[in-house]
């Protein structure tokens, strides 16, 4: 338990002293009109949204995990635990400055559970109302690609999704996190 | 004898309806309050013409003995009206002859009206804030436009709806926040 802790403390630190602060609302407002947008554009075909949220988000998480890496002067991380702890409590804490509880460990421990009890992205959205939003779109969904993307590039192959949304009535907001493998001696794939 | 919400309504830029709610015993009431409410606007009309006026315009219009229109208009020209019954529902019409209807009227002052007002501004604000909510598709359709879309244009989020309706009912005369 003190790894965690002592991770948690890193995470704080580098949010207090390392990381640029932006104003929430912009951040918030941004990413609601991009995925309204998308919306719009795929004509309420809300499994595109997903899929085209997703890799805007394995793009960004390309980029991210260098910085991530270079401000955070974390090493690397031992096992698939440590990697979420890094995840949920340094990453996460460091870019939206909130820190997702770790859980739900399947028992060969390769894969885990995000609960995010605040979701900066998700502030003062609602789903459209038209009967199908709230059973097909995964409004934060870029965070899934940011994770694949992030952790690819550290050689970690995984996949990740949301299974529950506050926004769709769910009681909890929740990712599900799962190792596929890790990569070895190999180029990255260079496109999706 | 407390005052009480008689109907809430937000008014788009165009004076275009974009929520009306009524509240008991006025909930069949519709069209006297679409008179009403269109009276009122004429009054902000002639706010705005008037150089620097505040956002809170307070008594715009008393209407009888018991009805008092109050009015809150943004920057941006959308405005918010409050209609207030100022014998509030409990009273049983006998009674109100003995008190006098002066009594309730002046017991009443413009401040008492701002955390209403201000409650639905942040209702509003919150509204707007979704970006699944286009304030476009709630402007009045242009008069030479080919087909009336079957979409209103009023609001029809719920939890706005919810909103408008929770501060209706809550309001009392020397709340400070509702």
């Amino acid at each position: 338990m003190s790894s965690t802790t002592k991770t948690a403390r890193i995470g704080e630190e580098l949010w207090k002293t390392r990381v640029d602060k932006v104003n929430a609302e912009l951040v918030t407002l941004t990413y609601g009109t991009i995925v309204a947008q998308l919306c719009q554009d795929y004509d309420g075909d809300y499994t595109e949204v997903n899929k085209q949220l997703d890799k805007m988000g394995y793009n960004i998480g390309l980029r991210l995990i260098e910085d991530f890496l270079a401000r955070s002067n974390v090493g690397r991380c031992a096992n698939f635990r440590e990697t979420a702890d890094m995840v949920a409590k340094v990453g996460f804490k460091m870019f939206l400055n909130i820190s997702p509880t770790v859980t739900n460990w399947t028992s060969d421990n390769n894969q885990f559970s995000l609960i995010f009890e605040e979701n900066p992205l998700a502030d003062f959205v609602e789903l459209p109302d038209d009967g199908r939003s709230q059973d097909e779109l995964w409004f934060s969904n870029i965070l899934c690609g940011v994770l694949r993307g992030a952790l690819e590039m550290v050689q970690m192959q995984i996949d990740a999704h949301f299974v529950s949304d506050i926004l769709r009535g769910d009681d909890t907001t929740e990712m599900r996190v799962s190792l596929v493998r890790y990569i070895e001696d190999e180029m990255p794939p260079d496109e999706e | 004898m407390t005052a009480k919400i008689a109907c809430i309504a937000v008014i788009g830029k165009a004076d275009n309806p974009l929520h009306i709610s009524l509240f008991p015993p006025y909930t069949d009431s519709t069209i006297e309050f679409n008179f009403l409410l269109n009276s009122c606007l004429d009054i902000f009309d002639i706010h705005q013409k008037q150089t620097a006026i505040s956002q809170d315009l307070g008594l715009l219009h008393a209407v009888d003995e018991r009805l008092a229109a109050y009015g809150w208009l943004t920057t941006t020209g959308v405005k918010f009206l409050v209609v207030v019954d100022l014998m509030g529902q409990q009273v049983p019409i006998g009674a109100e002859k003995s008190k006098g209807a002066g009594a309730a009227m002046s017991g009443l002052r413009d401040g008492n009206l701002k955390p209403a007002f201000h409650a639905l501004q942040t209702a509003y604000i919150q509204l707007l804030q979704n970006p699944f909510y286009s304030p476009d598709d709630h402007l009045p359709l242009v008069k030479n436009a080919a087909v009336p879309t079957s979409t209103s244009q009023e609001i029809t989020n719920k939890k706005f709806i919810n909103e408008v309706k929770r501060i209706g009912e809550s309001w009392a005369p020397g709340m400070v926040a509702v």
